[in-house]
């Protein structure tokens, strides 16, 4: 069967049980006793196992099949939650999410074993198993291989039984009923093996009677049993005829089965069972010995064997993801788009009725009247639909938490990551690209910030450093903040450094201030970090943050104060695909500018401007603006003579501003942004078009790239 | 039956034959030569309509249009061919290609003349020794009625010039 379709699927609902384990076992490391959250990471790690058994990810099923038994241990109170565990658990959350990224980028998992994790987990198994169920071991080890190699001794002998059901079976056997133990093994490559035990249970009924079925009947409908499952069977005919009607079913490989003795049965006539078992878990019994049985079973893989859970496995990243981006949409956001299109067609048919009473002699009134419902449908309309794309920045912030506690542990610095304003939307392709940013500003914050444990003692500071990720709504910006109580930049070390490096001279040192000095961080290969390490100090951090949010066209800024720490602030425009521009002339072609950049718009006589370094420049309301004659950069004629007064747009970006001369202003319009295309990349100054009410073409000029 | 299915799996395999013996072009004119551009390339032909100009881009590179809602950059074929400058006549039409790296662009030409079918037989290669100056442009040349039409290879026309 083809699963290919249901790969988006797969991969969403991985990435969101992924997410959730991290956060869980997060919470599970602060507190280790809480019975709820160990009850949802085994719910998420249990359907992450049935969606890789589904998919046909055997690895990966490996991997959280393994995990889930230590999850399960920890439910039922026989293994405690200690560091080592949890550290094991997430390098397992690592590796399956390699998997993950594997398949989407290749839908196959890849051939990493991560033996050692496996072994790993077998590990904090056996440290609590062994003790405790020796006795059982060797008998079990035999059902326990059941799942990957053939079945052996009689799993139904371990079924546990209650009064009723052996009452039932003891009358059974007086009546001269005979009663099997059969044990079905579902076929490795079986897709759907609910169906198929389904099929099992109604062949089977058709020859006997069901009483018990380990796991229970819903559960096998749910798909919560591995690859085989045990019935005891009523039935007047042989055994063989009970066999067959089970193999009967396509991808089966096999059944066995045996008369039942019901002294046989372990559980059966005692109520003390010999470990603790909760109902709902009735594949537990075997659990514990597939642990303590020899590790021989487990797939043999031609990767090398000591493969740990980082260290390889990575497809080239040039290779694009098998599917396609998805956005979850609720379905209230939907019914309000339907709801626009409904008015749209609405307007639009009685624009037509409207031009068709003009021909006949209508009146005027009403035709605006309906330009305007247009109007307010269209905005609607466009507000709802950039609804539908925002997603909140939640999906990328969740894993910061994890990330933090990585870097305490590895840095060997106390600190804590609070967040807020996880709710806050944006777009979906910016929230795509945000995660890298942010990661590097908060390893950033975690590496360089945050001071040793003595200087921070030293300076009075508590013990645990503070890391703040706050996001925010600001107009038409979204605003995220990375900010940490650490040492801040010391702006003396970057001059110096800078020096050193050759990237300024020392006479142009002196001249910067310290903002200057600052922005220098933004430049490729410039890492202060004495020393190189894991987290940073390679220099390929800030000036990829920079270019990274650059080309979402939003901004980075950053403050700070030596000895108390630092801001780093990242603006970023709520969309991306319409905006509000100004649309202006220049010579006689007409170009768009982003109103977001626009801080105001001056008229100038020629008088005013002065030359300051030969460059012409405005006095301004105390401050100094250099002019950028657009006609010239754009190499067209101004059609204005050079007496006129100048018309000016004030454009600003972070903190510097420069006057735009343009020769008439249009006015100001809701653009929609038109990419330019490859052939047309190169202009570094031109962010794309747009295409106007006349079917026109207007370029639009990017301000940043013109400061 | 048996004989409808003989009888249908015959006629694809004539026009396959057909097909593979004569490929379509459309002829277009650019002064007084005429160049061919197979036909499976082309996207669209419109009139020549406004183009805006986009700044800091080579001169063979007119500017950008409309096509139905998505921008296309449109480029002189003759300067593109080191031709002297369009001369924007009622005749000039852009012809839009679908190439196969930049998606579609358009390219203006003098005039857009008519579909020939030209036989492969009758499609000579030309080496790539003589290929120089604008003929890198063209690969093979047609011939179609006694007239030669010079076949424009659509890989070598796309970006850089």
């Amino acid at each position: 069967m083809d699963v290919s379709q249901y790969l988006e699927i797969f991969l969403d609902e991985t990435k969101e049980h992924l997410q959730n384990l991290n956060t869980r076992i997060l919470e599970l490391e602060s507190d280790p006793e809480n019975a709820d959250t160990i009850n949802e990471i085994f719910r998420a790690a249990h359907s992450l196992k049935g969606m890789a058994g589904t998919m046909g990810y055997k690895r990966m099923q490996n991997l959280t099949h393994d995990m889930e038994n230590v999850f399960s241990e920890v439910r039922n109170g026989t293994i405690k939650v200690m560091p080592e565990m949890i550290d094991v658990l997430f390098q397992c959350l690592d590796a399956l999410e390699e998997y993950t990224d594997n398949i989407q980028s290749s839908a196959d998992e890849g051939t990493n074993d991560n033996e050692a994790l496996i072994r790993q987990l077998n590990d904090i198994l056996n440290q609590d198993a062994a003790p405790r169920g020796q006795d059982k071991a060797p008998e079990k080890q035999e059902p326990a291989a059941a799942g990957s190699a053939a079945p052996g001794g009689n799993k139904w002998d371990s079924i546990r039984l209650d009064s009723s059901q052996i009452a039932v079976i003891k009358e059974a056997q007086n009546q001269g009923k005979k009663v099997y133990g059969i044990n079905v093994l579902v076929q490795e490559s079986c897709i759907l093996k609910a169906a198929r035990a389904f099929l099992v249970f109604k062949a089977v009924e058709e020859v006997g009677e069901i009483i018990v079925s380990d796991p229970s009947a819903q559960d096998v409908e749910d798909e919560k049993f591995d690859r085989d499952f045990t019935l005891i069977v009523l039935s007047d005919a042989e055994l063989d005829a009970v066999i067959k009607a089970a193999e009967s079913v396509s991808e089966i490989e096999k059944a066995t089965g045996a008369p039942l003795v019901l002294e046989n049965n372990k559980n059966a006539e005692t109520e003390e069972t010999p470990e603790p078992e909760e109902p709902e878990e009735p594949e537990k019994p075997e659990q514990p010995a597939v642990q303590s049985a020899p590790k021989v079973e487990k797939p043999a893989a031609p990767a090398p064997a000591a493969q740990t859970a980082k260290t390889d496995g990575r497809k080239p990243a040039a290779s694009k993801p098998v599917v396609n981006r998805t956005v979850r949409v609720d379905i209230e956001k939907l019914d309000a788009l339907m709801n626009l299109v409904s008015e749209l067609i609405i307007a639009k048919n009685s624009l037509v009725s409207t031009s068709s009473q003009e021909q006949s002699g209508g009146s005027n009134s009403s035709f605006n009247e309906q330009i305007e419902y247009l109007e307010s449908v269209t905005t609607n309309l466009h507000e709802s639909v950039m609804k539908v794309r925002m997603v909140p920045i939640e999906s990328v912030v969740n894993k910061f938490p994890r990330m933090i506690r990585d870097l305490s542990k590895k840095l060997g610095k106390k600190m804590e990551l609070y967040m807020s304003g996880e709710e806050t939307e944006l777009d979906r392709t910016v929230v795509d690209e945000i995660g890298d940013p942010l990661m590097h500003l908060l390893r950033n914050s975690a590496d360089h910030g945050l001071e040793s444990a003595e200087v921070r003692a030293q300076r009075g500071k508590p013990a645990v450093g503070s890391i703040f990720l706050d996001a925010y709504q600001d107009g038409n910006n979204v605003v995220i903040e990375v900010r940490d109580d650490g040492n801040g930049i010391d702006v003396e070390a970057v001059r110096e450094k800078a020096i050193e490096r050759g990237t300024i001279t020392p006479e142009q040192a002196a001249n910067m201030t310290d903002k200057d000095i600052i922005d220098l961080l933004f430049l490729p290969s410039f890492s202060t970090a004495k020393k190189v390490t894991d987290v940073s100090g390679r220099g390929v951090g800030l000036d990829v943050v920079k270019s990274k949010i650059e080309s979402l066209s939003g901004e980075v800024e950053v403050k700070s104060k030596l000895g108390e720490g630092s801001t780093w602030t990242i603006r970023l425009p709520l969309t991306l695909a319409i905006i509000q521009a100004l649309m202006v002339v220049v010579g006689d072609e007409k170009y768009a500018i982003s109103l977001g950049s626009i801080q105001t718009l001056e008229d100038i006589p020629p008088s005013e401007i002065k030359l300051v370094q030969n460059k012409e420049v405005i006095h301004l309301r105390g401050n100094v603006i250099p002019l950028i004659r657009l006609n010239q950069v754009l190499d067209v004629e101004s059609k204005r003579s050079e007496d006129e007064n100048l018309i000016v747009v004030i454009v600003k970006k972070g903190d510097k501003t420069a006057g735009l001369v343009i020769d008439e202003l249009i006015g100001q319009q809701e653009i929609v942004i038109k990419s330019l295309g490859k052939y047309v990349k190169q202009c570094k100054f031109i962010s794309g078009a747009t295409i106007l009410g006349d079917g026109e073409i207007a370029l639009i000029l990017d301000a940043n790239a013109l400061i | 039956m048996e004989l409808s299915t003989k009888f249908s799996s015959q006629v694809p395999d004539e026009e396959n034959q057909r097909s593979s013996e004569t490929i379509q072009y459309i002829v277009i004119r650019l002064g007084e030569e005429q160049y061919g551009i197979d036909i499976r390339n082309i996207e669209t032909i419109t009139r020549m309509q406004h183009v805006t100009r986009v700044p800091k881009m080579p001169a063979y590179l007119k500017g950008v249009i409309n096509l139905r809602g998505v921008v296309i950059p449109v480029l002189s074929m003759r300067l593109r061919m080191n031709l002297e400058a369009d001369e924007i006549t009622k005749a000039t039409r852009i012809l839009v290609l679908n190439l196969e790296q930049e998606g579609n662009v358009g390219f203006i030409v003098d005039e857009v003349k008519e579909v020939v079918s030209l036989n492969v037989d009758d499609i000579e290669k030309i080496g790539e020794n003589n290929k120089e100056g604008k003929a890198n442009l063209i690969n093979a040349v047609g011939k179609h009625n006694g007239e030669l039409i010079s076949l424009v290879d659509l890989n070598a026309i796309s970006l850089e010039g």
